[in-house]
């Protein structure tokens, strides 16, 4: 006998559910009319939003000076929120399309969710490159317009790669989500009694039927959508690594910056999906289709980019010291004992060493702990991009230039203001859309596979096929 | 040269301590209301500078430039161009007139360039002995000082405005009382017309006494050659001759000596090295705090301030031995007696005999300077390095002590009126002498200032005071050059000059200054006056020398007549000094003066206890903490700041802050937020320079904005220098591979590939084999040589003039955020902890070939122009300052604010301050970058000039120069077209100490340095090696 | 089953609802078998192997993005070449005008960007949706098709189309409802 034991996926839908009741439990939340819960959070939300309007509207009177920028640190917290925004962002198109082309069938239960949190994410993100300049006005000639002075941007630069691949990123992204939403949409319009609904629905529904000659050309659709989205989600923290890895200042000068971003961006995004899909799935009494094993399979993720981006750390001090650069030896040594090692310290905590619970099993499990972990994780990325950001420009090649940079209450405001934007926007998106694939998710269904039934059209559960080696454990 | 190392006690605790400073600062996130919010009223109108032009020449009636347009006005007062006269004025073409600026008594030519009558920007006149072409701080300043809007606008009559016409009524008719008593009491002056009135005035008045009053000067050291000669004349020195110079505590080469642009540009060219072949002379210093002199010297010894008179002595005696004419001082036994430095100084002083000059610190007794004067004269350097002059306009008596009994005579109420003129004694008078007391005890006090300051508010009368650029005067150089002031504007608060001032006292009525000086003159030559006439205004300088030297001998009466055993007392000594940037106070008002860096201390806007890291640790105070200096019953409270090279047990202060209620820059604020403190009332009769004090810790802090917050070279290796020794045998040693030991990467395959420079992974845009540099255009580069830079900071300050750089106040250059396009490090290095060597390195743009600032903007704002400049586009630029972050060298500057606004809007109509800004540079706005520019504007008139007379656009050398490098003093910064191999800058970027910052970048800058060379004496060096 | 309708309008086709899946995927492969072709089925998610039972064609979809590739990434190469080379050339940090490498990032992405474009609207328009209205949006109970219903539908248009043939087809393939369905 062998040692092996065999193990059956579990099922990616708990409970016995059949088509109709998986649509009524993610419609019904659409249908049904709003909770007062919910405007609670909406007017949070919403308040927090209008701090980040007052924030960005004194900054657009007063100037850039209101922040706590100044001669050697040019770019503080602003680009440090948009990398971080954009990182989070990166979850929802991975799952939808790496896992899509991988035919990970578990990524049904939590895609539309995803992606949901990737659109808001980058809305956040794009908010920065456009207000941390310092004249917010003219910030539009970053696009190749005609114009009065006849003279066009410079496409060498890396921050004009950035503008054209997170608009890139946010438009597909957003394609690809609606896409994916269509037929739900349709199932909510058929759904939906009263007048208003069945219409705007209707609209967005684009006539959707379920002709399985649509369905012929949506899959092929979708399928190459997501071989668009891969190459594409890969690319874009790549470029806003850029940013930093083309110009030539020490601890920003480094190869390593795309994968270590991109390994980064996808363990923040799982945390912040994770975080979300805790709530959600508590409130909206989802458990059945986001179970625990999604949850524990997103953590076995979180460990591993955490991981990759533990070993990028300790890349960087290597290379530092293997490339015999006294100016890129001394800013790693100046991270790690200079005046942000507080920052710096912060980061390796959160970023490398609260993953490696994960390795255990019953941890990975655990709602709770796996709640305050992916809180924590993106608490960590926040730092690894302000010691990226700050302590290179602090403290570079001419000592006489090294400065000290300190926030001021509107970096902060600025910063808390965007979860108010995001958070509007998401509670829409939770009240208004199924939060949940369900044309997706009943196609993953036993039941939605031919086979499963037997000659008189029965539905046969599926037999488990265990080799014959282990047949007596069944 | 080996640097700190940052593990080391001393300096890592300054770098903690500005660290720690930093990290508080993180704990007070509060919104910061800008500084300028208070240094303006809210109400500000924003007139652009052309309505304000406009408005100006409507209220102030024709300017001379216009003088021809406005021939019907009277008066017309002709002057003429200083160089090619034009038929009419070409607007937009600045004409150039010499003139001269009065400083501490004594003329610095100038030439000012004046665009349609408006003078904007102040340069040295070639032709003038105390200038050779270039300025100090001061003159720098000068033009805002003349449109400072603060000064006082009209005469006032206890405090209420009155008119010009008032105050001549009231002379004719207060002063035709000759019985009366009156006290004169004036600045230092050396207008033979003002000291002609100044006769007329004593023989008028026969009850009248006359004093010149100046807080700092030389009044000690002409005491000093009475003393020793029995003379009242002038030390000048001549440092071309020296090849060993000893400054006891004499910064001769700052800002504030008298006649230091000439000083530091002698000893630079004394220093100056073209080649191994070449020789430099050898100084030591020896001085408390650390002065510019002091960190150009090869040797500094520390010494308390009061044990320089002892230390003098033991050198005298020492030297008594070997040489005759020092007998007075044999036999003298103090604790320096068996100072290592005085055997090493005296062989020095004796084998270079007649080559040698010793100098003491004005403030320092009369007793030192003559002793100073004795040793000079006994090494036979009198004739050689030192010659002393006889000055007409000095006084028959000791001025301090003359002043002193003027105030006593206030005091008894012997003085009926006391006529102030130029000097501001309420604020600067010894403690000692209440001053301001004695003044209530005088009925008519009738005062002339350019502010309503601290005497002035305490005056009867106050005069609003001409500025020098506004009416006519003369004088001379220190060294003797007989030269006219000539006026470039109207007065604008239509304010009388001191000989006008003196005159109406005289005579009753408003006499013009212009007829007072032409008399003057007019009296020098019988015949042919006219054209004389013309080429004086026409050179800015009538005749040189006209101070004869004297012959001197030791008085027979020599003799060493203070206590020979000055035992150095023990505790801590409190030592008062004019400020580097402030001089006495007078300065306070002017923006760019505040702001700029103390040249080694690199604070701004404020004065501190500098002390050393020693009696700071003793004292347990940091940075910052505010200490109570207690002299005698007074006590002032002021931050303290960490020096290192700064002597133990003592705290040096500076003057000239503190001021109340004489301007919006200076003003000292309730909130204690900028201003400084005023240190006079530390000051006595008793203790001019220094005395004994108690401090203690108040545990309050008070912020300090210094433009450097580290000031360790971390070992690396932006500033390099060699002992001459060492550059004679590896005239190498500056290039990066002797620095490194290898050679810059891609250096080897260039070498294979016989290129000039390191390989690139792409095709370059490079000079000359390329579209973009074509052949015709002139290639621009800049050569600034540290070995003659002493870290003054006049570039910067000009450049803050040439291009309209805004002061942005206490609280952002604090932040950060100062916008000096030309900055200058100073740096401390060297083994011994306790006597680091201060460095200075001016950093302006590099201009690099491959500028990593230029690939990095996403919509093409700075660019590459055809003859190599880095350029920056404003209208273009959107301010992501993502240039800033990839400049390896941190010298692009952002507005965060809209600075020009607040700082060009007074609120005052018309805004006059905007009659200082260079019409030919543009005023950026909030949100965009900016930096050097090699004075484009310069450049390109200059390209143009040359175009139209030899149809090439490549000038000939020297005629483009940019304003830092005209007002340098040393002439450290050569810039030119490298393209000609003949241009001044092609021969220093050739010198073999040239090397390029960071040059393993391969940014390839068009900026290089040229290495320092240091020419210390072995016998000194090896003592401290075995320290 | 009602057929007894009164109303004038012309038949649209006839539409019949099956249990599950399999009885769709059965009654596909009858429906093109017997020779059909403007019939279609409509299920509330994509039925494997449902494409070879009505035996449809291979989807153009992947032609069309291809060309909006390729107009993307000729699109972005074009316009920088003119932009910085021919247009307004500048010595930007001494790096040639033509600098290759830096615009790979710009040309992926919008080589990215249309071929989404293409992706979705082609998918839309190979669909001929957007449409708002269906005849089959008629029947109530057509609703179900987005829920948990599967529908066979055969044109009237259809040259084979016979009301009693096509019901009895589905009839024998078991079908639940059958139901003719007007414009």
């Amino acid at each position: 006998m062998s040692k092996y034991e065999y193990v059956p996926e579990p099922a990616l839908v708990k409970g016995n559910h059949d088509f109709a009741s998986l649509t009524r439990l993610v419609t019904d939340v659409n249908l049904r009319p709003t909770p007062k819960g919910w405007y609670l959070a909406m007017i949070g939300a919403n308040s927090l939003l209008l701090v980040l309007l007052v924030a960005i509207g004194y900054l657009f009177w007063e100037g850039t000076g209101i922040w706590g920028l100044n001669n050697p640190v040019g770019w503080g917290w602003a680009i440090i929120n948009f990398v971080w925004w954009v990182g989070i962002g990166h979850a929802g198109t991975l799952i939808s399309a790496i896992l899509f082309l991988f035919r990970q069938d578990w990524r049904t239960a939590i895609n539309r969710f995803a992606e949901a949190m990737t659109i808001f994410a980058v809305m956040c993100a794009l908010i920065f490159p456009g207000i941390h300049v310092g004249r917010i006005w003219v910030a539009y000639w970053m696009f190749p317009l005609p114009n009065q002075m006849d003279i066009w941007p410079n496409f060498n630069s890396p921050l004009l790669w950035d503008v054209f691949a997170v608009g890139t990123y946010f438009t597909v992204s957003f394609l690809f989500w609606y896409v994916g939403l269509v037929p739900d949409l349709a199932t909510i319009r058929d759904r939906a009694t009263d007048k208003f609904r069945k219409w705007t629905y209707g609209i967005f529904a684009l006539g959707w039927t379920g002709s399985n000659r649509h369905w012929w050309n949506y899959e092929k659709s979708y399928m190459i959508l997501a071989g668009l989205a891969t190459p594409l989600v890969l690319s874009v923290h790549t470029i806003v690594s850029f940013d930093f890895a083309v110009s030539i200042i020490p601890g920003w000068h480094t190869t390593i910056f795309p994968p270590y971003f991109v390994a980064g961006a996808i363990f923040s995004g799982f945390a912040m999906v994770l975080t979300l899909m805790i709530v959600a799935r508590k409130i909206y009494g989802m458990k059945d289709i986001m179970t625990d094993d999604h949850m524990e399979k997103m953590n076995i993720i979180i460990l591993v980019t955490g991981s990759m981006v533990g070993f990028a750390y300790m890349m960087e001090f290597f290379i530092a010291w293997y490339s015999g650069v006294e100016y890129e030896k001394a800013i790693f040594l100046l991270r790690a004992t200079g005046p942000y090692a507080w920052a710096y310290w912060t980061m390796m905590i959160c970023n490398v060493v609260s993953p490696q619970f994960f390795w255990s099993k019953k941890l990975r499990r655990n709602v709770y702990f796996t709640f305050f972990i992916s809180i924590v994780v993106n608490i960590g990325m926040w730092f690894e991009r302000f010691v990226i950001t700050v302590s290179s420009l602090a403290t570079d090649y001419l000592p006489s230039s090294w400065d000290y940079y300190s926030p001021t209450i509107w970096d902060a405001l600025t910063y808390i203001g965007t979860f108010g934007l995001f958070f509007t926007f998401f509670l829409l998106f939770l009240r208004f859309l199924p939060m949940v694939a369900v044309a997706e998710i009943k196609a993953v269904l036993p039941q939605a596979d031919p086979h499963n039934y037997d000659d008189n059209d029965e539905y046969q559960a599926p037999e488990v096929e265990v080799p014959e080696s282990q047949a007596r454990f069944y | 040269m080996k640097d700190l190392e940052p593990t080391d006690q001393q300096m890592s605790e300054v770098k903690k301590n500005t660290y720690w400073k930093s990290l508080n600062e993180l704990a007070q996130n509060k919104e910061y209301q800008k500084f300028t919010e208070r240094e303006f009223p809210e109400n500000a109108s924003e007139l652009t500078d052309g309505v304000s032009r406009r408005g100006f020449l409507r209220v102030m009636g024709a300017s001379i430039a216009l003088a021809g347009l406005a021939a019907c006005r009277r008066p017309v007062q002709k002057i003429l161009p200083y160089s090619n006269q034009p038929e009419d004025v070409v607007a937009g073409n600045p004409l150039y007139y010499a003139t001269s600026m009065p400083f501490q008594g004594n003329l610095i030519g100038l030439v000012a360039e004046n665009h349609e009558g408006r003078p904007t920007k102040l340069e040295g006149n070639s032709l003038h002995p105390a200038s050779h072409g270039s300025t100090n701080i001061y003159n720098q300043a000068a033009t805002l000082e003349l449109y400072d809007p603060d000064r006082s606008r009209s005469p006032l009559r206890n405090g209420k405005g009155v008119s010009v016409e008032d105050f001549a009524e009231f002379a004719s008719s207060h002063f035709s009382n000759t019985n009366q008593r009156i006290a004169f009491i004036s600045e230092a002056n050396s207008s033979p017309t003002y000291n002609g009135l100044k006769n007329e005035v004593l023989n008028k008045f026969n009850n009248a006494s006359w004093v010149t009053y100046e807080p700092f000067g030389e009044d000690n050291a002409i005491e000093g050659t009475q003393i020793a000669f029995g003379q009242r004349v002038r030390t000048l020195y001549n440092f071309d001759n020296a090849d060993v110079v000893l400054s006891l505590n004499d910064d001769f080469m700052g800002s504030n000596h008298p006649n230091g642009i000439t000083y530091a540009r002698q000893i630079a060219a004394k220093r100056r090295m073209n080649n191994t072949g070449d020789s430099m002379s050898r100084i030591y210093a020896v001085e408390d705090s650390y002065s510019p002199t002091g960190s150009f010297a090869d040797h500094r010894l520390k010494l308390k301030a009061s044990e320089i008179e002892s230390f003098t002595y033991a050198l005298a005696s020492a030297l008594s031995g070997r040489i005759n004419g020092l007998n007075a001082f044999s036999g003298i036994n103090n604790q320096f007696t068996d100072h290592h430095w005085i055997s090493v100084l005296a062989d020095e002083l004796i084998s270079n005999s007649g080559r040698s000059a010793i100098s003491a610190g004005a403030e320092h007794k009369a007793e030192v300077h003559a002793a100073v004067g004795a040793i000079n004269l006994a090494l036979g350097n009198v004739g050689n390095t030192v010659s002393y002059l006889e000055v007409p306009h000095f006084n028959e008596q000791n001025n301090r002590q003359a002043f002193a009994d003027v105030v006593e005579q206030m005091k008894t109420g012997n003085i009926d009126t006391v006529v102030l003129v130029g000097t501001n004694p309420v604020f600067t008078a010894p403690d000692d002498l209440g001053f301001e007391e004695a003044l209530s005890n005088v009925s008519i006090v009738v005062n002339l200032s350019h502010y309503v300051d601290e005497t002035a508010r305490k005056s009867t009368w106050h005069i609003n005071r001409a500025h020098f650029l506004e009416t006519w005067g003369d004088g001379f150089s220190f060294n003797g050059a007989r030269s006219v002031i000539q006026p470039q504007i109207q007065p604008l608060y239509n304010g009388l000059s001191e000989i006008e001032f003196l005159s109406t006292i005289l005579t009753g009525n408003l006499d013009k200054g212009y007829n007072l000086v032409q008399n003057t003159f007019s009296g020098y030559y019988s015949s042919g006056f006219d054209a004389r006439w013309r080429t004086i205004l026409h050179d800015g300088i009538d005749t040189q020398d006209n101070f004869s030297a004297a012959s001197v001998s030791l008085a027979s009466s020599f003799e060493v007549t203070s206590a020979s055993e000055t035992e150095s007392s023990g505790g801590i000594e409190v030592v008062i000094r004019p400020d580097p940037t402030l001089y006495d106070g007078r300065y306070a008002n002017l923006g760019w003066l505040q702001e700029l860096p103390d040249p080694m201390t690199k604070i701004t806007w404020d004065n501190v206890a500098l002390m050393s890291p020693n009696t700071a640790a003793a004292l347990d105070v940091d940075n910052e903490d505010v200490v109570e200096i207690n002299v005698n019953g007074k006590s002032v409270k002021i931050a303290a700041w960490i020096q290192p090279g700064h002597v133990d047990n003592s705290i040096t202060l500076y003057t000239g802050y503190g001021r109340e209620g004489i301007g919006r820059v200076a003003n000292r604020y309730i909130d204690y937020t900028a201003g400084g403190v005023n240190t006079y009332p530390l000051r006595s009769t008793s203790a001019i320079l220094y005395s004994n004090a108690e401090i203690s810790k108040t545990g309050d802090a008070y912020e300090i904005a210094c433009v450097q917050d580290h000031h360790s070279l971390e070992g690396r290796d932006m500033y390099r220098q060699a002992t001459i020794d060492n550059y004679k045998e590896n005239p190498a040693f500056a290039t990066f591979k002797s620095v490194h030991g290898y050679d810059v990467p891609g250096m080897r395959e260039a070498h294979e590939l016989e290129k000039e420079a390191p390989v690139s992974l792409f095709r370059e845009q490079e000079y000359p084999d390329n579209i973009s540099y074509p052949e015709h255009e002139p290639q621009w580069g800049m050569a600034i040589d540290l070995n003659s830079c002493f870290g003054c900071g006049v570039c910067v300050i000009a450049c803050q003039s040439e291009n309209n750089i805004p002061v942005v106040g206490k609280k952002e250059v604090k932040r950060g955020r100062e916008m000096h396009w030309i900055r200058n490090d100073r740096y401390f290095v060297g083994d011994n902890v306790d006597e680091p060597q201060a460095v200075h390195q001016p950093v302006p743009c590099m201009h690099c070939e491959l500028a990593p600032c230029e690939e990095v903007c996403p919509v093409a704002a700075t660019t590459h122009s055809e003859d190599g400049m880095n350029q920056m586009t404003y209208n273009r630029c959107i301010g992501t300052r993502y240039c800033a972050n990839n400049c390896p060298y941190k010298v692009r500057r952002f507005n965060f604010f809209n600075y020009p606004k607040e700082y060009l809007t007074t609120g005052d109509d018309p805004d006059i301050i905007q009659m200082a800004m260079n019409p030919e540079v543009t005023i950026r706005f909030r949100g965009v970058m900016e930096k050097c520019t090699y004075c484009v504007q310069r450049v390109n008139r200059a390209k143009i000039e040359a175009k139209i007379e030899t149809g090439s656009p490549k000038p000939a050398d020297g005629t483009v120069q940019t304003a830092c490098q005209q007002a340098c003093p040393t002439e450290a910064i050569t810039f030119g077209d490298l393209t000609d191999e003949d241009s001044v800058v092609s021969q220093a970027k050739s010198n073999d100490r040239n090397y390029q910052m960071l040059e393993e970048l391969n940014t390839r800058p068009r900026t290089s340095y040229l290495a320092k060379i240091t020419n210390p004496n072995p016998a000194l060096a090896l003592d401290i090696n075995q320290e | 089953m009602s057929t007894n309708n009164d109303h004038t309008d012309s038949l649209h086709g006839i539409l019949a609802e099956f249990k599950n899946p399999k009885q769709l995927l059965d009654v596909a492969s009858k429906m093109s078998k017997s020779g059909y072709h403007k019939f279609d089925t409509y299920s509330p998610f994509p039925i494997h192997g449902i494409d070879k039972a009505m035996n449809l064609k291979k989807s153009k979809l992947g032609w069309i993005v291809l060309i909006c590739g390729l107009i993307g990434f000729t699109g972005a190469v074009a316009m920088m070449y003119y932009m910085l080379v021919i247009d307004y050339p500048m010595n930007i940090g001494g790096k040639p005008f033509f600098n290759a490498p830096a615009w790979v990032p710009v040309t992926f992405e919008l080589t990215v960007l249309f071929s989404a474009f293409g992706a979705v609207i082609g998918m839309f328009v190979l669909n001929g949706l957007p449409k708002h209205h269906n005849p089959l949006f008629n029947i109530t109970r057509f609703k179900k098709a987005t829920d948990d219903g599967f529908f066979a539908c055969i044109e009237a248009e259809d040259d084979m189309f016979d009301t009693d043939k096509v019901k009895k087809l589905f009839e024998d393939a078991g079908a639940t409802h059958i139901e003719e369905v007007y414009e």
